[in-house]
């Protein structure tokens, strides 16, 4: 008895350690962020970066980064594209999921395979002949273009919806048919309230993707005086013009809390949407 | 005109034009902004071009040089750590996945605070990582409060023994809290009563992970390995914002980036994107066999667990089984 | 800024991507519009700053790279250019990574009015894009002629220099004194020595200073080439020519000697630790205390590292320690040129070249960044005070036809010279590994060069 005591307190020795032991490695790069961004220029230069800052209300570096990289512009930009990404690529992927789930037609199989290999083509490499198409369709410096092709470049939410829809009863829809609803009326009157779970998953993988994307916005949205994001932004802390690390904290920073502050809110949310892509997937 | 609106509502019709208009969107912009580029890009491999200028035709002599030169298969090793660091985030996000869908006190604070690396953006995790692996810097201060002598620790980035471990463990600190959140979801979908029923069996917290959490959440497992190994032959974000590729951390995509820009060579960039492509093919194609052999995918059992029983089956000579879940 | 920027240019991914449609597409549409206003034929020589277009009024937008000094040197300008122009207004557009950038923004005719010049236009695109300054051969009685160069197709000159820099060695003067470094060396032999003696002295961490993180600075070792033969010629025949170009001639001159002096500097412990994490901007303020020695870069730097501690005086310019024939040369070139869009209003172009000329003539932009100015007599910049008898050499254009060859031979090869820095970035991780030693480098990349060479038609 004594024996499985003392079995059972060092396993849960054991337990918390580790637990301890990966949250601290998880946080620590960005704490050390943390702990730069309130310190001044000669704190900086004179201390260990793993030294406390003297003062923790020294908002100078943030004050400067938000200045510096144009940040209430980039939030500004940031939250239409994130809305009209995630608004239209999950009302046109789930339509989608719904012709392709419900529906048998010639095709049906061919168009699920062709979403599926798209999402192993090397997108990094295909930029180029992208940039042509943007080009020519007159998008490069235009939210608009942008926000379209990110609606267009998702595979993972469409296989999210189809997932869902497959456990959604095909009686329902006949039942409404019955009734004398017309197909659109099937899948926007029943159907789609019925996805909230799926909708907030895809929100969520596509939100943390959108928010963070950074290449193709750098590419695409050259004029930063007006088309800067939130990821673009930190940008301005490279190249030959560079700056020093207290800035460039603070940016860090300061582009990490909203994410964070979504993430604290909805924490339940984000799991159970994460979870649920999970068990779909 | 009623006429018309009979036929426009009638089932049949409203079901065509039902499935046209809402596959018009995603597959104009899957035309548009995924095979088209593609197709270009196919071509773009059978030419000697720059970005500007003329183009000139010359066959497969991309394709020969990407199997003549040496940088570009060598880069495709690093793959190896990448795939390496994708078991080790695995199996880290599995054990922290078991240990906290129990009772754990403080469990949603050590979740939240392993998830949140997921949610910070590319560009910041090259600031954080040049930042955290400076010498004297963070790591260093760590392993030095830890005890060890600044004067044995390595040069975390410029180290070639030990540089792309560095770069690759960047990327297990990114994703492992986002995998270990998709598998204690898989693992809560687990009837509660299993658990119950192996407790009264009197089952230890290794039984219970052996013989109910894995067997029931092996589908994702696989999933998840299966685009571990295929994102390793690709990856191209860590290496391009921490080292920009140099002292040996560049990747298959990084040299292929950098001869694209610096060298204007798109034809041969192009060329190796498309050889990169179907190695991953082949590479996911053979896992699918693989899996589907070993462990079974999905719905379908393992193939070799299939011949078994089909053999027991047989052997036994009872026509009650076949039954294929 | 800076010529070492060239490197990001070509790095550039979405700058060398636009350039695949300043080829094609746009410029059937430049030249549409270019129509319009065909008549437009001011050249900046026949302004005379505050006396022409005094009432012209135009708001203008301005594409520039120096983004540190929009809030403070450009208000001033403005303000100043405005008690001659008051109706011209200028709003400044700052792009952080401006090499890489600015191409692609050409390209989307969403660029403003004027703009610093890529070097990645090729010549006979220029017209596309830039509207006439003046003929080389007048623009030349008042600027000195060779720095127009860059950007003259024909005669015609789209172009004029911010600042020329010119390419040495920026380094703490007091930091060589205290360590015994009497005199500025001026072979690569007495430039190790020095280092070394200033490696003993403990306040320094790292007597040479490379910036490797940075990237775009190691780019810089490649300016010092044409320095290190002493001939005009040598970047634009030489190099493209001549066999074998990265051997060594054994008399301490030539590419080689550059590159194995960071070879040498690099394997004998002389330069910065970990090169992989170096920090741009705090090695700043690092020279002007004296814990770095020295670092590579051009005339603009000098400027920089003076005026980032209460140390400024210590910071020097010397250059390049590589005598040929017992003399030592420094190449001089442009830095970014500027550029008026040919598709801005009649009155937008004609304040455009108030304000370029003004900007080149009245500003004080040149000398206030530690470069030359493209005005014939200025004043020498104070980063150059101390050159003495050195011989500033400017490159010799290109013969004609052969505007392209160097561009595609270097490209074919991927060696990228001023580039993308491939041969001083594959110097500085050979030498720290050990793993190639200098002779084997240079055989390396004589092959590759060779080989380019061939593809390009030159035997």
């Amino acid at each position: 008895m004594n024996k499985a005591k003392m079995k059972k307190l060092l396993w849960a020795i054991v337990k918390y350690a580790t637990l301890v032991f990966g949250s601290f490695v998880s946080v620590l790069p960005v704490v050390v962020c943390v702990i730069t961004a309130f310190k001044s220029p000669e704190e900086y230069a004179e201390t260990n970066v793993m030294t406390l800052p003297k003062s923790w209300t020294y908002f100078e570096n943030f004050v400067q980064a938000w200045k510096q990289a144009n940040m209430a512009l980039a939030f500004r930009n940031s939250i239409i594209i994130l809305i009209c990404v995630l608004f239209f690529s999950i009302l046109t992927g789930s339509m989608l999921a719904y012709v392709l789930n419900r529906f048998k037609f010639p095709g049906n199989g061919l168009i699920r395979n062709l979403f599926l290999f798209a999402s192993l083509l090397p997108g990094i490499a295909m930029q180029v002949s992208v940039y042509q198409i943007m080009y020519s369709l007159g998008w490069i410096n235009s939210l608009f273009g942008y926000i379209v092709l990110m609606c267009g470049t998702d595979v993972i939410s469409i296989y999210i919806f189809i997932q869902f829809f497959e456990n959604i009863s095909v009686s329902l829809d006949e039942a409404a048919i019955m009734d004398g609803c017309t197909y659109f009326g099937v899948f926007f009157r029943i159907l789609l309230p019925l996805l909230k779970p799926a909708i907030i998953t895809v929100m969520i993988l596509k939100g943390v993707g959108v928010y963070n994307e950074y290449y193709m916005a750098n590419l695409y949205l050259q004029n930063k005086n007006s088309f800067v994001t939130v990821a673009t932004s930190l940008f301005k802390f490279t190249g030959p013009l560079g700056n020093q690390y207290n800035y460039i904290c603070a940016g860090v920073i300061l582009t990490m809390l909203p994410a964070l502050i979504v993430f604290i809110l909805c924490q339940k949310q984000i799991y159970g949407g994460l979870a649920q892509g999970a068990v779909k997937g | 005109m009623r006429n018309f609106i009979k036929w426009i509502t009638s089932a049949k019709v409203n079901k065509v034009l039902c499935i046209i208009t809402f596959m018009f969107v995603p597959l104009a912009l899957l035309t548009v902004f995924t095979y088209i580029p593609f197709g270009k890009m196919i071509g773009f491999s059978f030419y000697d071009m720059k970005y500007i200028g003329d183009r000139e035709f010359v066959g497969l002599k991309n394709y020969a040089e990407v199997f003549s030169r040496d940088d570009c298969f060598k880069a495709l090793k690093l793959s190896l750590y990448y795939i390496a660091a994708s078991f080790v985030q695995l199996g880290l996000a599995l054990y922290f996945a078991t240990l906290l869908s129990f009772k754990t006190k403080g469990g949603g604070i050590f979740k939240g605070l392993m998830f949140f690396p997921y949610l910070v953006c590319g560009i910041a995790v090259g600031f954080i990582f040049k930042f955290f692996y400076t010498r004297g810097f963070v790591l260093d201060t760590v392993l030095q409060w830890c005890g060890f002598n600044l004067d044995n620790l390595p040069y975390w980035l410029k180290d070639t023994s030990i540089n792309n471990i560095s770069v690759a463990a960047t990327s297990v600190w990114r994703y492992m809290g986002q995998n270990m959140v998709l598998f204690i979801g898989a693992i809560m979908s687990v009837d509660a009563e299993m658990y119950e029923a192996a407790a009264i069996d009197g089952a230890g917290g290794w039984q219970k992970f052996r013989y109910i959490i894995f067997p029931s959440i092996s589908t994702i497992i696989v999933l998840n390995l299966i685009l571990a190994i295929t994102g390793s032959l690709s990856v191209f974000e860590p290496p391009y914002v921490i080292t920009g590729g140099n002292f040996g951390t560049g990747t298959y995509f990084v040299i292929m980036d950098k001869l694209a820009h610096a060298s204007q060579k798109v034809g041969l960039a192009s060329a190796m994107a498309i050889v990169l492509l179907v190695i991953i093919l082949i590479a996911t194609l053979l896992q699918k066999l693989f899996f589907r052999y070993f462990i079974g995918e999905g719905e379908h059992e393992a193939i070799r667990a299939v011949r078994k029983r089909k053999k027991r089956e047989a052997l036994a000579a009872a026509g009650n089984g076949g039954v294929q879940s | 800024m800076r010529k070492n920027a060239k490197r990001l240019l070509a790095l550039a991914l979405t700058g060398a991507m636009t350039l695949s449609f300043a080829g094609c597409g746009s410029k059937d549409e430049g030249e549409g519009k270019k129509k319009d206003d065909g008549e437009f034929s001011l050249t900046l020589d026949q302004i005379k700053l505050g006396e022409d277009y005094t009432d012209v009024k135009a708001d203008l937008k301005f594409l520039t790279h120096k983004t540190d000094v929009i809030d403070t040197k450009f208000k001033e300008y403005i303000t100043e250019f405005q008690k001659l122009y008051p109706n011209i207004n200028i709003e400044y557009e700052g792009i952080t990574d401006y090499a890489n950038d600015i191409t692609t923004r050409l390209s989307t005719g969403d660029w403003g009015d004027i703009c610093m010049i890529p070097t990645t236009v090729d010549k006979d695109d220029l017209g596309t894009y830039f509207v006439k300054l003046g003929d080389q051969e007048k623009l030349g009685e008042t600027y000195v002629k060779d720095w127009l160069n860059n950007f003259t197709y024909q005669g015609s000159t789209y172009g004029v220099p911010s600042m020329v820099n010119a390419q040495g060695i920026v380094y703490n003067k007091r930091v060589f004194e205290e360590s015994g470094v009497k005199e500025v060396p001026k072979t690569p032999d007495d430039f190790l020595a020095a280092l070394k003696k200033i490696k003993d002295n403990k306040k320094v961490t790292a007597p040479l200073y490379t910036n490797f993180a940075a990237d775009w600075t190691m780019n810089a070792w490649d300016a010092y080439i044409s320095a290190s033969t002493g001939d005009p010629d040598f970047m634009n025949s030489g190099l493209t020519k001549g066999k074998e170009p990265f051997t060594d001639r054994k008399d301490g001159t030539g590419p080689f000697a550059v590159y194995n002096l960071l070879y040498e500097a690099v394997k004998q412990g002389l330069t910065e630790e970990d090169p992989t994490t170096t920090d741009w901007e705090g090695s700043k303020p690092m020279i002007n205390k004296g814990e770095i020695g020295c670092m590579v870069l051009g005339s603009w730097a000098f400027v920089q590292m003076r005026d980032a501690g209460d140390n400024g005086d210590d910071i020097a310019y010397m250059p390049f320690p590589i005598s040929v024939n017992g003399k030592q040369y420094a190449s001089v070139g442009p830095d970014y040129n500027y550029g008026i869009n040919v598709n801005s209003s009649k009155d937008q172009k004609i304040a455009a070249m108030c304000y370029v000329k003004w900007l080149v003539e009245e500003s004080g932009f040149a000398g206030g960044e530690g470069g030359l100015s493209v005005v014939q007599g200025d004043a020498l910049p104070d980063a150059l005070s101390s050159f003495g008898d050195v011989e500033l050499l400017v490159d010799n254009p290109a013969p004609e036809g052969e505007e392209n060859l160097f561009n595609d031979i270097n490209n074919d090869s991927e060696l990228g010279i001023n580039v993308s820095g491939a041969i001083p970035k594959a110097t500085l991780e050979a030498a720290t590994q050990g793993s190639q030693n200098m002779e084997e480098l240079s055989k390396e990349w004589n092959e590759k060069w060779t080989t380019a060479q061939k593809n390009n038609g030159v035997e």
